[in-house]
């Protein structure tokens, strides 16, 4: 157990669980966002108050895990300067700059807007509100930006140099407009968005295959499925073409997320390795299972590889990343799960086109529903693959090829980094298992169908709906 | 060249200080309810005092955010200097700030509201103890080598000045988060914190004149700046304008005025500040490193400037709005029972 006496194995540890947690709340504050701006425009155009209603419902579900997001988030900047404090003094003026802009320009926006998204209904004119709802939206949005910008700072260093261990700026705009960044801010962009689909859509389908509500929530299924189809398949593309700059940028990373020991040169066309059994300590995979051909598709979509493929062997142990199985299979799972919901979306429109998700029809396509209902945790698998890809294959540096994460560590004793991490293992559990609780009671409880429409307060008095909804007693539907 | 080399890590001092300030003030009278929150007799007082907060709590904790990410860009080794130094007292805030964050969510939700009352209140008075030991281990000094890294012990600030400065935090909090729900509350509650006002107003005098009478040992370097003029005059008029507010507060408390309560109490808390300010000026890891070492390069000063500076009218623009739109009195009958 050395690594409890090591302060930068205990800061990283502390990193990962800190990150790995925060980074479940902000895919729905960003992706759903903007879900709650499509509905709301749709209430505002056709004040349907089925749309009032469902901005009101997810809205709950919002606010939930807003809270964590926030109280989760807070220590992810803190420990930049308590446990990154090197990292910190050498990268601040590009780095620790970018973290002001994101506090400034998003993260302030989303606050200051948030308390009249969430209880201005009666307060505000709609029109304002729905501009809250909009500046909520963008300034989570914008996070994605800056903070995807920062981190693909780290992965393709741009826009000054390190002197004398020091990062001195010398142009703003291609620091923070680095090789990565475009990419990486469309591929989170669209992770969060289509985590937070499925995530609603699973919850729908949840409804409708329990005849609660089927035809309220038939509407949000069929909005979370429309934005879908445009949704998961450029996903996939973006995804590709991530994996690319991987290939140009990063071959350390690409030979751990390839379990790649030996170098592959240019014009071959080499096989795609599907399932292996890494041997960090042998330098080569125990056992593999490959498809001929593939691994240059995966890459470029062409026959031949267009550059090398450099080997982990040709690094020394030091210069390359290790957890090789990690990596390897992280990547793996979010490809899967990215084209797994692909199919998804795609066999769910082709039934949707067959007139199957009709009000009538759409409570008898149970095993599809119970497959959209499995799915919504999916997405969130696949982001935190994607991170730890990212990040892990990032190793051995934290600013790839030139800030090493054993010199970029505080060093700090390693009883109080452990005390910390302890103390957020056992928080986040309990965090965790109290929002899956209090979600799930959300969720039971469901919708509440009485709401006041803001405006007409006169018709709901007229309303003779019970003032009291009870969860699972049919006769409300029958109202509706 | 050179007085612009000065004048940009000036600003930034600036700047900081108006970030830092707005937290205090702002995230105060949060913390401030949530260590009232601990005093509650009644589940309704309880519901009355969190929703007070409920749709602030989120903007005021920004500004912390907002105030260590221009710390980060605008000054990068006195963030991580003093951060390193001070991972005890951080750490003890971030826990609290979790623990209060989510307990505004969960207790809407729980059947068991003990637990998340708890979590509320203990989590603000921990985030303000973690705040204190931290100010109080800055005023006191971080102990650095030339080139400004730590080299002190991991306790470094934990001492009798900084328990003072920490009890005296707590005690400002309670006193803003007072006069804050004065503005927010109505009858018998309202009476409730008119009296704790006035009681915090006392506690927080007297830790008050034992800091500032302590304060120039604390501060050992500084001791002939502030007692040479010009200096000296402002540093003696600090102690006058902090009692008449004071005596202007106690005044306003016992006319039951709820806006001149807060409006002192705010300039009470401004001043304070402005004071603090003053004895750390120029130094930005008392007692040695300077804001012009610790600075970043006046590029990205210039840079931040014009990113974050241009937005600071407009962030305090919507914020306020925030605030016009739920001014008022916080209704109780919707908190009765749930």
């Amino acid at each position: 157990m050395d690594f409890l006496s090591n302060a930068v194995v205990l800061s990283r540890m502390q990193f990962a669980l800190t990150a790995i947690f925060h980074m479940i709340w902000p895919v729905l504050t960003t992706g759903m966002a903007i879900y709650l701006i499509v509905i709301e425009g749709m209430w505002l155009k056709t004040r349907n108050k089925d749309y009032y209603l469902h901005a009101r419902f997810w809205s709950k579900l919002y606010v939930l895990n807003f809270g964590i997001g926030v109280a989760s988030g807070i220590p992810m900047e803190f420990q930049f300067g308590t446990n990154w404090a090197p990292f910190s003094e050498a990268t601040g003026d590009f780095f620790g700059s970018i973290l002001g802009f994101e506090a400034s320009m998003a993260f302030m926006l989303e606050a200051g807007f948030l308390g009249i998204m969430l209880f201005g209904w009666e307060r505000v004119p709609p029109i304002m509100h729905y501009i809250a709802t909009i500046m909520v939206a963008f300034g989570a949005n914008l996070s994605i930006f800056w903070i995807l910008s920062a981190n693909s700072w780290l992965q393709t260093p741009a826009g000054g140099a390190f002197i004398e261990g020091k990062f001195v700026v010398s142009d703003y705009f291609q620091a923070i407009f680095n090789p990565f960044m475009v990419n990486s801010i469309l591929h989170m962009f669209f992770a969060t968005l289509e985590t937070s689909l499925f995530m609603i859509g699973g919850i729908s389908a949840w409804y409708i295959l329990n005849k609660r509500h089927s035809q309220f929530f038939a509407l949000s299924f069929k909005i979370v499925l429309a934005i879908a189809i445009a949704v998961t398949p450029l996903q996939l593309y973006i995804g590709h073409l991530s994996g690319e700059q991987v290939y140009h940028y990063q071959p350390t990373k690409l030979a751990a997320m390839e379990a790649q020991w030996e170098t592959i040169p240019a014009g071959e066309s080499p096989s795609w390795s599907m399932v292996a059994i890494p041997n960090d300590k042998a330098e080569q995979n125990d056992w593999e299972v490959s498809i001929p051909g593939l691994l240059s598709y995966i890459l470029e979509i062409k026959p031949k590889l267009s550059e090398p493929v450099q080997g982990l062997k040709d690094y020394a142990p030091e210069d390359r990343p290790h957890l090789i199985g990690l990596i390897y299979y992280a990547f793996r799972l979010m490809i899967a799960i990215g084209v797994f919901l692909a199919a998804l979306m795609a066999f769910t429109t082709l039934q949707w086109l067959r007139g199957k998700l009709s009000t009538e029809n759409i409570t008898q396509q149970r095993w599809l529903l119970r497959i959209w209902l499995l799915s919504a945790p999916l997405g969130y698998i696949a982001i935190e693959s994607g991170w730890i890809v990212r990040c892990v294959g990032r190793q051995p540096w934290t600013v790839y090829g030139e800030v090493r994460t054993v010199d970029a560590a505080s060093n700090l004793p390693p009883g109080d980094i452990l005390t910390s991490l302890t103390g957020f293992a056992i928080t986040y559990t309990i965090l965790a298992i109290a929002v899956i609780y209090f979600g799930s009671r959300i969720i039971r409880k469901g919708p509440n169908l009485n709401l006041p429409i803001p405006g007409e307060q006169l018709q709901s008095e007229l309303d003779t709906t019970p003032a009291e909804f009870l969860p699972d007693s049919r006769p409300v539907e029958a109202q509706q | 060249m050179e007085p612009l080399q000065n004048f940009l890590p000036q600003v930034w001092f600036v700047i900081l200080a108006l970030f830092l300030f707005l937290y205090v003030m702002l995230d105060g009278f949060d913390l401030g309810v949530g260590i009232l929150s601990l005093t509650a007799s009644t589940e309704e007082r309880r519901g009355i005092l969190m929703t007070s907060l409920s749709n602030v709590w989120d903007a005021n904790e920004t500004w912390l955010v907002l105030m260590g990410g221009a710390l980060f860009g605008a000054f990068p080794l006195a963030y991580s200097t003093i951060l390193q130094a001070l991972y005890i007292p951080i750490m003890i805030m971030l826990f609290g700030l979790i623990f209060r964050a989510v307990a505004f969510e969960f207790r809407e939700h729980s059947n068991r509201k003990l637990i998340w009352n708890l979590a509320f209140g203990i989590g603000s008075l921990l985030a303000a103890v973690g705040q204190g030991f931290a100010l109080g281990g800055v005023l006191k000094g971080i102990a650095v080598d030339q080139s400004g890294h730590f080299v002190g012990s991991n306790l470094d600030w934990f001492n009798w000045q900084s328990i003072l400065v920490t009890l005296t935090l707590i005690q400002g909090y309670v006193l803003i988060g007072s006069t804050y729900l004065i503005n927010k509350t109505e009858g018998k509650l309202q009476e409730i914190h008119y009296s704790t006002a006035k009681l915090a107003a006392f506690t927080t005098l007297i830790g008050a004149v034992l800091i500032t009478i302590t304060t120039p040992i604390f501060y050992i370097s500084a001791r002939e700046r502030l007692f040479s003029a010009p200096l000296v005059y402002l540093f003696a008029l600090i102690p006058l304008l902090g009692i008449l507010l004071i005596a202007l507060l106690i005044r306003s408390l016992d006319q039951r005025q709820e806006k001149r309560s807060f409006l002192w109490t705010i300039l009470l808390f401004l001043l304070t500040f402005l004071g603090l300010g003053l004895i750390v000026f120029p130094y930005i890891i008392p007692t040695q490193i300077t804001i012009y070492q610790a600075a970043a390069a006046p590029s990205s000063l210039v840079f931040m400037i014009v990113f974050i500076g241009f937005l600071i009218p407009i962030m305090l623009a919507y914020n306020i709005y925030q605030y016009i739109v739920f001014r008022g009195k916080v209704a109780g009958e919707y908190y009765g029972g749930e």
